[in-house]
């Protein structure tokens, strides 16, 4: 008997499992190898660490990040105070004036009221009837003045001109083309008038007043009639903001491109359909 | 639901830009000419690919030169319509420079090119000027006769929403 079979058949008794583990660890090896090397297939496995991974960097920036950065911008405007006054100095110089401006209407508009209460004709002649009458001279005053309403409000996006959103008491014009045709009027009256940064505040036509407030994507056109004061319009701007904030940042957050119309307007008509009726 | 797209209408001046908007919002047509000052809006709904689309047509002032026109009633269009007089050489002469100031402008927004009055000249004409025109495609138009006005804003706001 030949001891060569012999000697392979006890060789393979003895490696086979050693055999199979090595063919079964290059296969492995390979097939890890392959991985590595093939573009596809190493995408196919990082990819989802790595969006999981900015997904959580996106949700956690803020908490990551958010006292290093305020602590870094303090930092850099502390030390670069002069960069910061050059650059806000023309945001906030306009802010002043325009503040500066309501007041002095404000203060302007207080002294012609007393004047008016306390010379004219008409003065004692409301002052004879309230006391006649036994209702409060204030009252009585004020019923005198045609109050203030809002008619329209129209949100619209700053470039395309198209209509975000619109709460109107007469639904008689056509909501779309008011909104192109504002647009198209306080881009012209900026273009060919307005020096540097500065925005169309208002539109006057007898007894209406179109007051504009910019955002930075959309304008919001309030449409007012009666004797608009400067109370009034002091009570549009608070009320125009806590809307932007509340209810237009919300509507953009979900979709860049479009935004619901119908959700806006909705939310127009709360805060604004009793505008009128709040007492001042 | 709908979804509104603002879609412009830009051109020299006289070539038609009013006038294919008459037809195509209004379905009429008329021979006055009255010029446009500064713009006008205009507003048609109709369905795309069964959708529901309102276009905002802003018809503006007629320049020789794109850029002369205010960028901010440009600003934010979906969709471009570059009108010009088959008649009057003038209005195409630099229509690539023309076409190309409006694509750096919206770049995302598709441009069709019209060449409007077709009804003043014989078909043979109107190939023979659009031949000697080195683009891909324009649409022949009239709006007198209506001819492709329709299918010219339709074709536009399917480019607009596809």
């Amino acid at each position: 008997m030949e001891k060569k079979p012999l000697f392979d058949k006890l060789r393979t008794i003895l490696l086979e499992q050693d055999w199979e583990e090595r063919k079964e660890l290059a296969e492995k090896l390979e097939d890890l190898d392959d991985q590595l090397n093939s573009r596809d297939r190493l995408e196919e496995k990082v990819q989802p660490i790595l969006q999981d991974q900015q997904e959580h960097f996106k949700n956690n920036f803020p908490k990551l990040f958010g006292p290093q950065i305020t602590e870094t911008i303090s930092k850099q405007i502390k030390d670069s105070q002069d960069e910061v006054v050059e650059a806000l100095y023309p945001i906030i110089g306009r802010m002043i004036k325009k503040y500066i401006a309501s007041e002095i209407q404000k203060l302007s508009e207080k002294v012609d009221a007393q004047m008016e209460l306390a010379f004219s004709w008409e003065g004692w002649k409301v002052r004879i009837k309230a006391w006649i009458s036994g209702t409060p001279q204030s009252e009585a005053m004020m019923s005198q003045l045609i109050d203030p309403k809002i008619e329209e409000i129209f949100i619209i996006e700053k470039n395309s001109g198209l209509l975000m959103g619109s709460f109107s008491k007469n639904q008689t014009v056509d909501q779309d083309m008011i909104a192109g045709m504002l647009t198209a009027i306080k881009a012209f009256v900026e273009d060919a008038f307005a020096g540097g940064e500065q925005e169309l505040d208002s539109i006057d036509y007898d007894n209406f007043k179109i007051v504009v407030k910019s955002f930075n994507s959309f304008f919001i056109a309030i449409v007012a009639s009666g004797g608009m004061n400067a109370a009034f319009k002091d009570r549009i701007d608070s009320t125009v903001l806590e809307f932007a904030d509340k209810v237009l940042r919300k509507a953009r957050k979900g979709d860049d491109e479009e935004v619901d119309q119908k959700q806006i307007s909705g939310s127009l008509e709360e805060y604004f359909n009793d505008f009128d009726n709040v007492d001042q | 639901m709908s979804i509104s797209k603002k879609v412009i209408l830009v051109g020299h001046f006289g070539v038609g830009k009013t006038s294919l908007i008459r037809q195509f919002v209004h379905q009429k047509f008329s021979d006055e000419y009255l010029t446009t000052i500064g713009v006008k809006i205009d507003k048609k709904e109709l369905q795309v690919d069964g959708m529901d689309v309102t276009l905002i047509i802003w018809d503006i002032a007629g320049e020789t030169e794109q850029n002369k026109v205010p960028a901010s009633y440009q600003l934010g269009a979906h969709g471009v319509l570059y009108v010009f007089d088959i008649t009057r050489p003038s209005t195409y002469q630099n229509l690539h420079e023309q076409v190309n100031h409006m694509q750096g402008l919206l770049p995302n927004a598709p441009i069709q090119i019209l060449a409007n009055k077709t009804d003043l000249l014989t078909p043979e004409e109107c190939e023979s000027i659009l031949g000697g025109i080195d683009f891909q495609e324009v649409h022949q138009t009239s709006a007198k006769t209506g001819l492709n006005v329709e299918e010219a804003f339709r074709l536009l706001t399917k480019a607009i929403v596809s």
